[in-house]
């Protein structure tokens, strides 16, 4: 589930979106969201802000990835 | 008599070594003699209280197109740089059959973000073959180039249309193979691929539809050549960077071949991607694999205007939701009171002075001049408002296309980043010159190597730097007789001052075909820069020499 996200750089000088991911076993891991796959996640979350992606799952993630990135 | 002598300089040769007091004479293309040499030849430069070394190598640029009407690659000369790899992450200009330009176009303007005009007003294209590219190339180079031919493209030019569709038979990759032969015979430096670009229409480029099979034949060929294999990885994921790190192990290994992946960048948002990522480089090279991580040396910024939607106030709803409305709406809601009352207090108890204040009004087509490069809070304190609210005012007055940047906000803390540049094993590079034009400047990354990295902060000596962007790159690529000034080698010099060499300031310049605009930065201590034995460039002034060459 996402555990946590903050906006950062991106290699292409746009705000990324930092997703720390936590999984079942307790681990965490992070990943970067450009602009689309971002703006796409936080449709798909039905977000208002990027603390209300809190608690969803990670395959928002990869939904919000299929067409970017 | 020699052709030029470089008179009175400081010698840092590239190797690493201190510098030394000589003069260095060239005859015709190559260093003839290092020492006390009088002054006996056609041209003399007056190197007196200046560094003398060899030409700065940039590895990783997307200059394919621009080089073919602007054989300088402005501004890289005047930064130092002699010679440059165009070609990376899969695109290149070749091989490519006429048809199917329109779909490379699209790619090419998705990462270069080129005006049009660029592709069909600059130049003629004339080729298919990579070898056509290379002679185009030849006619105009006032810069060295080795180019990369890109997977996407060879794919492209095997599969057509089906190249972004499906993995390769095996007829298609021995034809493929057969094409990357073709293209290291007429001068490729190496193959590019990329597991992340988009095209533009988002669609993953032809290489990312790549099986292991297909890539672990191209680096076959690669490895009759002993040619370099570059990958743009998941960079967006540590894991996934370090499985690709493994997965180019493999491949120097098996056909021993050097491979070199970008962009590793440093983020306090993922304080262990760049310490992981570079445990695993250590343990492959330790194995014997060359895996070389690219690194920049300039901090990333990031910018944004009210024109398109931008993740950068993503943390507050109402910024949010007004970004992603459309244009007409997203107007009408920046002129709504209660809108705006409700954004501005998101913003702090300061009216968001604190969180941008410091923002930059960016030059260019979408900013008064009066404005760019000011920050927001001098704008709003002449003004008389708050910053959030000078921000939303000087967005709609100019109907919404004031780009703004938050500088320095990722790969910019020095005590991380300088141990990070000084790595044995890291590769300096990742400038992208020649890319995102219409985003960030590309170009003086070399400039702030030396001003940041070397004066301020001393994480590396003058010649380390020096080294590590001459003959490292030299040998990391296989390039002949550069990167080192010594006689018999390419006469490849630039001439600059060690107290002052630095990048300038971003501006705005409207050089590009059909007066398209990019950001640039112009060079600040460099002097001189010499190309195969002819001055380039001069005391802040480029020469018509066009001694450049394909340098593979």
């Amino acid at each position: 589930m996402i555990a946590a996200v903050a906006i950062g750089a991106g290699h292409d000088g746009q705000a990324d979106l930092i997703v720390t991911l936590r999984f079942d076993n307790g681990r965490t891991s992070h990943v970067t969201l450009d602009t689309d796959a971002g703006l796409r996640l936080m449709r798909n979350c039905k977000a208002k802000d990027i603390s209300e992606l809190v608690g969803h799952s990670w395959h928002g993630i990869l939904e919000g990835m299929t067409c970017s990135i | 008599m020699f052709d030029l002598i470089i008179k009175g300089g400081r010698v840092v040769d590239g190797s690493g070594r201190a510098g030394y007091a000589a003069d260095v004479a060239i005859d015709g293309d190559a260093i003839v003699a290092l020492g006390a040499l009088g002054t006996n030849a056609r041209t003399v430069v007056d190197a007196a209280g200046r560094v003398v070394a060899p030409g700065f190598i940039d590895p990783h640029t997307h200059f394919d197109v621009q080089v073919l009407w602007d054989g300088a690659a402005r501004p890289a000369i005047e930064h130092g740089i002699t010679s440059i790899v165009p070609g990376n992450c899969s695109l290149s200009l070749a091989p490519l059959k006429a048809a199917d330009r329109r779909a490379l176009v699209g790619m090419f303007q998705q990462i270069e973000e080129l005006p049009p005009a660029a592709f069909t007003e600059a130049f003629e294209w004339s080729w298919e073959r990579f070898g056509g590219y290379v002679d185009a190339l030849k006619r105009n180079l006032a810069i060295n180039v080795a180019p990369l031919v890109g997977h996407s493209v060879i794919r492209l030019w095997v599969m057509g249309a089906d190249s972004q569709k499906r993995s390769a038979r095996p007829d298609e990759i021995a034809a493929m193979q057969n094409l990357l032969r073709e293209c290291l015979d007429a001068g490729a430096v190496g193959l590019s691929t990329s597991f992340v670009d988009v095209d533009e229409n988002l669609r993953p480029v032809p290489s990312r539809f790549a099986y292991r099979a297909e890539l672990d034949g191209l680096a076959k060929v690669l490895g009759e050549y002993g040619r370099m294999l570059q990958v743009v990885p998941e960079f967006y994921a540590t894991d996934l960077t370090i499985a690709r790190i493994d997965q180019l192990a493999e491949l120097s290994l098996k056909y021993g071949i050097p491979t070199t992946f970008s962009p590793l960048f440093d983020s306090a948002a993922t304080p262990d991607n760049v310490p992981r990522t570079m445990a695993r480089v250590e343990e492959q090279f330790a194995r014997g694999a060359r895996v070389w991580p690219q690194v920049q040396t300039r901090p990333i910024d990031i910018s944004f205007s009210f024109e398109h939607p931008s993740l950068y106030f993503a943390r507050f709803p109402s910024w949010y939701r007004v970004m992603r409305l459309s244009r007409a709406e997203r107007i009408a809601a920046l002129e709504d009171a209660a809108t705006i009352e409700r954004m501005i207090g998101e913003t702090g108890a300061d009216g968001g002075r604190a969180f941008m204040g410091k923002l930059v009004v960016r030059g260019g087509e979408g900013a008064p001049d009066a404005l760019a490069g000011r920050t927001l809070e001098s704008i709003a304190d002449e003004r008389g408002e708050g910053v959030a609210q000078c921000l939303i005012n000087v967005s709609l007055e100019n109907d919404l296309r004031v780009p703004f940047l938050a500088a320095n906000v990722g790969h910019q803390d020095a005590s991380r980043v300088g141990p990070l540049l000084a790595h044995p094993l890291v590769h300096v590079g990742a400038s992208d010159g020649g890319a995102h034009v219409t985003s960030f400047a590309t170009y003086g990354d070399t400039g702030f190597l030396f001003s940041r990295y070397v004066r301020e902060t001393h994480h590396l000596s003058l010649e380390s730097a020096v080294k590590k962007i001459t003959s490292d790159t030299a040998q990391i690529w296989g390039l002949p007789r550069r990167g080192l000034l010594q006689k018999g080698y390419a006469a490849d010099v630039v001439v600059f001052d060690a107290d002052r060499i630095a990048r300038g300031a971003e501006h705005a310049t409207f050089d590009m075909p059909g007066r398209g605009m990019r950001y640039v930065r112009d060079a600040i201590g460099v002097d001189t820069v010499v190309v195969n034995g002819a001055i380039a460039y001069r005391n802040g002034a480029y020469t018509q020499s066009r001694s450049g060459s394909i340098c593979t």
